[in-house]
């Protein structure tokens, strides 16, 4: 797509947003029927292909930026060639995110006129200034960025990874203003004793952005967002991988594939932190929508995010496995006995923690901070250690212990209501249900994957690497993980929206039509399962467009055996 | 292919115990089956990890290799979700529909759309009560119009009284109380105070206060909820008054003294 075909999208997008603004004022504009799917359906989709362009075009720059400049530091033309690669497909998928967020608008408005007339009305110098000043600005910074990559090199390099850094600032800045409003539908101002619509009425501009969920979903999709193009930046270097011609480029693509993956594991190390912290500030502005979540219409959806971060974790440790395997001397590799050790302990000695000194209790860190750093300070005066083979096994046993604490429910059912003994933990097990529980959970999968990320620096000490010559399945892997995670932003997202139960604003605004019950986690999942879909064929679609042609001018030679301390 | 029987039976053999273990805890059967899968999918990723490395693979077969992947991931999503139990809708629209009938009746649309309403039901009414003048006379029209017209206007105290206790559960289960507190031996995760001795405390105008208002009374125990703010102060917004009264009085005539509900402090 050339410069001026994309810079038509845009403004076609911000054509179809203040289109919208103005459509949103005509009175008595009554809603349209989507056929087949109905308007939330039509909704939904439309806005969460948006939010996954969306989320990949504010992600994908942050570790862009950060690569750009690990290039410099190190004089490492790989990390070059890995921010530009990812770069131009931004820049394709940037034209996408502005259709989408234009349809999405249109579509809003056609099937929810009242509701998105309201919602403008409130936030109208947000949405009709600040966000297309912000959305402008990043529009120009963005192809100035990608236009700028070969001139601005050389001593000009450090001018170029400061208008990444800028781009980035934008880029963030506009994620946290369109979070009022999204974060505002869930979570609206309130104030005690006074009526919603009573303080509505008097609230500023930032009363209303600056809500209960708002900094909690700001931090969640920011985290979310780098775990996202981490996992497309694998997802890239698999297909690039797959199609390579020579041993060169396979060795780079192989490089780029750890890199994404590297990058999307450790954001996604704190997304379960940040996904908590979320539903905490939730629950707190509304207790009723703890229980719609955790025990009721929801709980199954909760379930499936348990499934699908269990195989997150798995498939991104399985991939450190076959890394390992391609470093020459890995065997030499040992470790404290104190780290498997700790893996065991950590469930059971963690939900025994969390139950006596719940979050946000400090005294629980003063239990589990020692324990979590045993095998790092402690480790290296006990003579004991086992081979680093035994050491990943081990943390397999415990990634699936886990997650299946993790899954365990309380009842077999999809509400409260329908319990029965038949389907019940039996009561002295209660525990593995509730949250300390599954905190320890989340942190021992966290703690296997940071103990083989250790296990697998100390091997590249050792050892070399031999890129290019990992097993093809770990190429599997990599796409694995980037569709895993884009399905669980779709499950999630839809779990979000949900949260509102029978209103566009929750306890605010009611939403009258009869699409407003929760819908089966069945029926969400062929939605999810689609847009994924949809997503997917897109941004491969891109990906060949855009780096497909790089196959012909044949890159540096920098894929050849890298001893490990040229990393 | 003997890393894969080896793994497997490794599996079975850990997946068998487990279902001994939880069946002599007495897990309900269906946890076992849990447990159980728990115990295969450890065989299969320690399969995974030892099996041979995958022979590369491109142009048109790698193609097929990765359609066939994606299909493969779609079919196991969407099916795996479909394993969980499912939530009824049906359950939740009668429901929805009567949380939001009052809010519906005060919007302009919902105050057409009644009004429309009620011409029709009055235009009805006026064509049957055309037709039964014509069938039978004007004089007898004029006496049933009396008749019926002192029928229906009273119905007996008893009656209505019942009625009124009826719209107060139906409140406790729009409105979701029993997810917080247990009533009756069902409902409640100990979020909130069990409730069958409420009566015992607080009158009916002193229940409708802590609905309205959660911050008035706090009950004895539950100071960190109380707090925290854990019931939430929304009701005095979303329900309606007649509502609000009803679900008091229901719960005004619990005087189980048999059930330990904790003592409210009055706060307010």
């Amino acid at each position: 797509m050339k410069t001026w075909q994309r810079s038509l999208v845009a403004a076609c997008a911000l054509l179809a947003l203040f289109g919208g603004v103005a459509y949103a004022q005509a009175p008595g504009a009554s809603p349209v029927e989507f056929p087949y799917m109905g308007n939330r359906t039509a909704v939904w989709v439309v806005a969460q292909l948006h939010i996954l362009f969306a989320g990949f075009i504010l992600g994908a720059p942050i570790f862009v930026v950060i690569s750009e400049w690990l290039g410099y530091r190190k004089q490492d033309p790989r990390y070059d060639r890995l921010a530009k690669e990812v770069t131009k497909v931004t820049v394709i998928l940037y034209s996408m995110t502005a259709l989408t967020g234009g349809l999405f608008i249109f579509v809003l408005l056609a099937t929810y006129p009242q509701f998105t007339t309201w919602l403008i009305n409130h936030f109208y110098l947000l949405f009709a200034v600040i966000y297309p000043l912000l959305f402008i600005s990043e529009t120009i910074l963005l192809y100035l960025y990608f236009y700028t990559w070969d001139s601005w090199k050389g001593e000009k390099k450090a001018r170029h990874i400061a208008l990444g850094v800028l781009l980035n600032l934008i880029g963030t800045i506009t994620l946290f203003v369109i979070d009022g409003p999204t974060s505002f539908m869930n979570t609206p101002v309130k104030a005690e004793g006074i009526s919603p619509q009573e303080f509505l009425a008097t609230a500023t501009l930032w009363d209303k952005v600056f809500n209960y969920s708002w900094i909690p979903l700001n931090l969640h999709r920011l985290v979310g967002n780098v775990t996202f193009g981490g996992f497309v930046a694998g997802l890239i270097a698999a297909y690039m991988y797959m199609g390579a011609k020579k041993e060169e480029e396979r060795a780079y693509y192989d490089w780029m594939g750890f890199v994404g993956n590297l990058i999307g594991v450790g954001a996604l190390l704190f997304l379960p932190f940040m996904g908590y912290l979320l539903a905490y500030e939730l629950c707190d502005y509304d207790a009723s929508i703890c229980p719609y979540m955790m025990a009721d219409q929801l709980s199954m959806f909760f379930e499936m995010q348990g499934a699908m971060i269990g195989l997150l974790f798995l498939a991104s440790n399985y991939y450190i496995w076959l890394s390992m395997k391609r470093i020459e001397g890995v065997e030499k590799v040992r470790m404290t006995i104190l780290a498997p050790i700790v893996m065991v302990a950590l469930p059971l000695v963690m939900t025994k923690v969390m139950t006596d000194y719940p979050v946000p209790d400090p005294r629980s860190l003063m239990f589990l901070l020692p324990l979590l750093l045993a095998p790092f300070t402690i480790g290296r005066f006990i003579p004991l250690t086992v081979s680093a083979r035994t050491v990943i096994k081990f943390g397999f046993l415990m990634v699936v212990v886990g997650d299946a604490i993790w899954l365990t429910p309380h009842g077999f059912v999809p509400t409260g209501a329908k319990l029965v003994a038949e389907l019940e933990l039996p009561s002295d097990w209660n525990f593995l249900a509730l949250m300390p529980a599954k905190n320890s959970a989340a942190f021992t999968l966290v703690f296997v994957t940071v103990v083989n990320y250790v296990i697998y620096n100390r091997a590249i000490s050792q050892g070399t690497i031999v890129w290019g010559k990992i097993d093809f399945v770990s190429q599997f892997v990599l796409i694995f993980l980037a569709f895993t995670v884009i399905w669980t932003m779709g499950l999630m997202g839809a779990v979000r929206s949900l949260l509102r139960k029978y209103y566009h604003t929750y306890n605010l605004l009611p939403d009258f039509t009869a699409e407003s019950f929760t819908p089966t986690l069945s029926y969400s999942a062929w939605w999810i399962t689609g847009i994924t879909v949809v997503f997917y064929a897109i941004v491969s679609f891109a990906i060949l467009v855009t780096l497909r042609p790089s196959d012909s001018k044949g890159p540096a030679p920098e894929g050849s055996t890298v001893p490990a301390g040229a990393k | 292919m003997g890393n894969v029987i080896k793994k497997l039976m490794i599996g079975l053999v850990v997946g068998g115990a487990l279902v001994g273990l939880t069946r002599a805890l007495e897990f309900p059967v269906i946890f076992q089956m849990m447990f159980f899968a728990y115990a295969m999918v450890g065989a299969a990723v320690f399969m995974m990890l030892d099996a041979p490395a995958l022979t590369p693979m491109s142009g048109i077969k790698s193609v097929i290799a990765l359609v066939a992947f994606y299909i493969v991931l779609c079919t196991v999503y969407i099916s795996g979700a479909s394993m969980w139990p499912q939530f009824d809708p049906q359950d939740e629209k009668g429901k929805i529909d009567k949380i939001l009938k009052p809010k519906r009746a005060a919007t302009e649309q919902g105050k057409a759309e009644e009004l429309i309403a009620r011409a029709k039901a009055l235009d009805e009414q006026a064509k049957a009560l055309a037709v039964r003048l014509k069938a039978l006379g004007g004089d007898q029209a004029t006496k049933d119009q009396s008749v019926g017209g002192s029928g229906v206007s009273s119905p007996t105290t008893g009656a209505a009284a019942g009625d009124f206790m009826k719209l107060g559960e139906e409140q406790w289960q729009l409105q979701e109380c029993y997810n917080c507190h247990k009533l009756k031996g069902e409902g409640g995760k100990k979020r909130g105070p069990e409730l069958d001795n409420i009566a015992t405390y607080l009158t009916v105008d002193e229940i409708k206060q802590k609905i309205l208002d959660p911050k008035s009374f706090m009950a004895e125990g539950f100071e960190k909820e109380y707090e925290k703010g854990k019931m939430p102060d929304k009701y005095k917004d979303l329900m309606e008054e007649r509502d609000v009264v009803a679900l008091a009085s229901w719960l005004g005539t619990f005087k189980n003294t048999s059930v330990n509900t904790p003592r409210p402090i009055k706060k307010k």
